[in-house]
């Protein structure tokens, strides 16, 4: 069967807009990591975290799912253990419980956004939104950037293991120094050939960019919308001293 | 049309400039480029697509044209709609993380319209039977899988002339044959294309014109006739790569003599984290010690991590290796074996070359500076002692590299792709090297696709199959 580009598209189109992933990630990262609101605003947080990984199973990302899922289940493990604890582990304890639980949500919310939107689909966003292309495309060469560093950096990993040199053995500054110097020469060395490879191709052109990606608001978007638009606005009231309910 | 290099001087770096270079390409042309590294060849081409001077700075007399316009005064995204280029990398070319956004993207870059596009990849990926490789991740594709997406992507730009610049450095047999294929077919469509190679054999009898270059100077052009005429020793004499494409499975060499020390590896199975099939899948293999062993077989085999395997790189593979009735584990084997990786750049991490190999050899050694110096004279880097090691180039990177595996006192020396993207000369040049590395008692395993490497060196080879 031949091949039909547009039909590939539609089936490829994630669940939610990428400005509506944007619009979760704002919020939660004010409200669960940022720690916004007093007491009235407990509940809301409790809802929210619960967002990124219901949308991770939506989109069938199982792995990121289960290891979110890990990490938050440990954090609030030690939190629960917290009080059984002697003294200084104690301490400990409520300070990892108390980071992951507060990290973990937004980081997963982040990797949603990055694992499920095309580099296409995000400056297609972003136009939309009216962001300047100055803005909009180094952002994009982010999406691009953090596997290729990623591999770099296994790569020279693998290199200094090879050559037995290892965190340990000789002054742990140097070994730091090592991995930094080809580390920085193989980046600087692929952002050229990225930026001279994009140049060909006509990145940068004055002309109104065509994305052939679909996005756009559907009924999901528009919920998940209102629901952001709900958690701002009973922080507001609580701002206001309206008391919506006892916790 | 043409493109006119009147008295050319683009200095980018000493060893890449041009002098006074005159060049004309006719519409539908196939012109081939090629001379040792260094020569100019990717040079040419990144006038030819504005790269220089609008990217890469430096001094440029003389003018490029083509339409009769001047590309070194026109911004490079108008140069884009005409001249696509196919980069040597496949690494550092993508933009976008899927294929089918990477295809699209130098159409959408022009604002041509959703239908269109759409209509153009459907065409292309037709045209070159790349429905498979259509939505995936870009990062999931072997380096012939991403040269195949390149080489879609200037497709469906519809760029009128085409620029190859080493396109097949990391390629295996059978990728290549398929970038020639793709090669083919735009000349069927009365592209332009201009290319520059070492590898000459899987174009030679496509191309209409080869220019060969040295030092920045044309020193031969010839046409079809002419090029076809040549001899092999002629060829030699121009410093070129043989112009037989043989595949280097069918280069016969035994996999292990009698009279060969055995070193016996046994149970090397490895397969990525979340995929069920074994891309090393090894019961037993007989290696022959002090031999040079050529590792063939095509991309996506599993020769590179056969290699990480070997030395002891991947935590997974639980094969032993017995040798001199001694039986090596993973921990021991990071201790005899060193690898050459493709990227040398990579395992290179001091401040200059002496302190470089001063770090792999034993600590105890007072002379270890007298015998660091007098080895690294031995491989012809004494003149570099005091030089930063990244600022060296690819060949030296990788003697350098050779030097720490000599100096740390291994007993056998991986390599991987040690000659992809050189001359002949620096070809035959390495094949040496191994020879002398040999004579010092090590064991190498060399994991190539070049059969003129193999026949150059390597006394015994063994092929990878996927799986």
């Amino acid at each position: 069967m031949r091949y039909c580009s547009k039909a590939a598209q539609e089936k490829r189109r994630g669940f939610i807009d990428p400005r509506t992933k944007l619009a979760l990630v704002v919020i939660i990262a004010l409200f669960v990591l940022g720690g916004i609101g007093g007491e009235q605003m407990e509940p809301v947080k409790t809802g929210l975290s619960a967002l990124p990984f219901l949308l991770l199973l939506v989109e069938r990302q199982w792995r990121r799912f289960l290891h979110g899922l890990l990490v938050l289940v440990l954090g609030y493990g030690l939190l629960l253990a917290m009080p059984y604890l002697p003294g200084v582990l104690n301490y400990i304890a409520l300070m990892c419980g108390g980071i992951l639980t507060r990290f973990v949500v937004t980081i997963v919310m982040g990797e949603y956004l990055i694992g499920t939107t095309s580099v296409s689909e995000f400056i297609c966003a972003m136009e939309k939104l009216y962001m300047p292309s100055t803005i909009t495309i180094p952002m994009s060469v982010m999406f691009r950037l953090f596997p290729t560093v990623a591999a770099e950096w296994r790569s020279i990993r693998r290199a200094m293991g090879m050559r037995g040199i290892r965190f340990g053995g000789t002054k742990a500054g140097q070994v730091v120094e090592y991995q930094m110097v080809p580390m920085m020469t193989s980046c600087v060395r692929i952002g050229e050939e990225l930026s001279a490879s994009a140049l060909t191709r006509g990145l940068g052109a004055p002309v109104k960019r065509t994305n052939i990606c679909r996005i756009g608001f559907r009924i999901q978007d528009h919920v998940l919308l209102l629901l952001c638009a709900a958690v701002i606005g009973v922080w507001i009231l609580e701002l206001c001293g309206v008391t919506l309910w006892w916790s | 049309m043409s493109f006119v290099y009147g008295s050319d001087n683009a200095a980018t770096k000493h060893e890449n400039s041009l002098r006074n270079v005159s060049l004309a390409v006719r519409d539908g042309e196939f012109v081939f480029l090629t001379g040792p590294s260094g020569c100019g060849k990717t040079t040419i081409l990144r006038l030819i697509n504005g790269l220089i001077p609008q990217f890469y700075p430096g001094t440029l007399s003389g003018e490029i044209l083509i339409n009769g316009k001047s590309v070194s005064d026109q911004e490079l995204y108008d140069t884009a709609g005409l001249v696509g280029t196919v980069f040597q990398n496949p690494r550092s070319q993508f933009y976008n993380v899927d294929t089918t956004g990477e295809l699209a993207f130098s159409c959408e870059n022009r604002g041509l319209s959703e239908a269109d596009i759409y209509k153009r990849i459907d065409e292309t990926v037709a045209d070159f039977h790349i429905k498979s490789l259509m939505d995936r991740n870009i990062f999931h594709l072997s380096d012939g899988e991403k040269q195949k997406i390149a080489c879609a992507s200037v497709s469906v730009a519809g760029s009128e002339i085409i620029l190859l610049d080493e396109p097949s450095a990391n390629l295996d047999y059978e990728a290549t044959m398929a970038l020639r294929e793709m090669v083919i077919r735009w000349k069927q469509q009365g592209k332009t294309i201009v290319a520059a190679e070492h590898r000459i054999a899987y174009l030679w009898d496509l191309i209409d014109r080869a220019v060969i270059l040295r030092d920045g100077q044309i020193v031969w052009e010839l046409s079809g006739a002419e090029k076809d005429g040549l001899s092999i020793s002629e060829l030699l004499e121009m410093g070129l790569r043989s112009t037989v494409q043989e595949p280097p499975t069918d280069v016969l060499l035994p996999d292990f003599a009698y009279g060969d020390e055995p070193i016996v590896l046994q149970d090397f199975r490895f397969s990525y984290r979340g995929e069920k099939r074994e891309i090393v899948s090894i019961d037993r293999l007989k290696l022959a010690a002090g031999e040079i062993t050529a590792v063939t077989g095509a991309n996506g085999a599993g020769k590179t991590s056969f290699l990480n395997c070997l030395c002891g790189l991947e935590k997974r593979c639980k094969g032993i290796m017995e040798y001199k009735e001694k039986i090596y584990g993973r921990k021991e084997r990071q201790k005899i074996c060193f690898m050459v990786m493709q990227d040398t750049g990579n395992q290179l991490f001091t401040e200059s070359v002496l302190e470089e190999v001063l770090i792999s050899s034993p600590k105890s050694a007072e002379d270890a500076e007298k015998k660091a110096t007098e080895l690294l004279r031995q491989l012809d880097l004494d003149a570099f002692l005091d030089r930063h090691p990244q600022s060296l180039s690819g060949g030296q990177k990788q003697r350098l590299a050779i030097a720490c595996a000599i100096a740390s006192g291994r007993e056998m020396l991986l390599l991987d792709e040690p000659t992809s993207g050189l001359d002949y000369a620096h070809m035959m040049e390495t094949a040496q090297l191994l020879k002398r590395v040999q004579a010092m008692g090590i064991t190498l395993l060399v994991v190539t696709h070049d059969s003129e490497l193999i026949h150059a060196c390597c006394g015994r080879k063994i092929v990878l199959k996927r799986g």
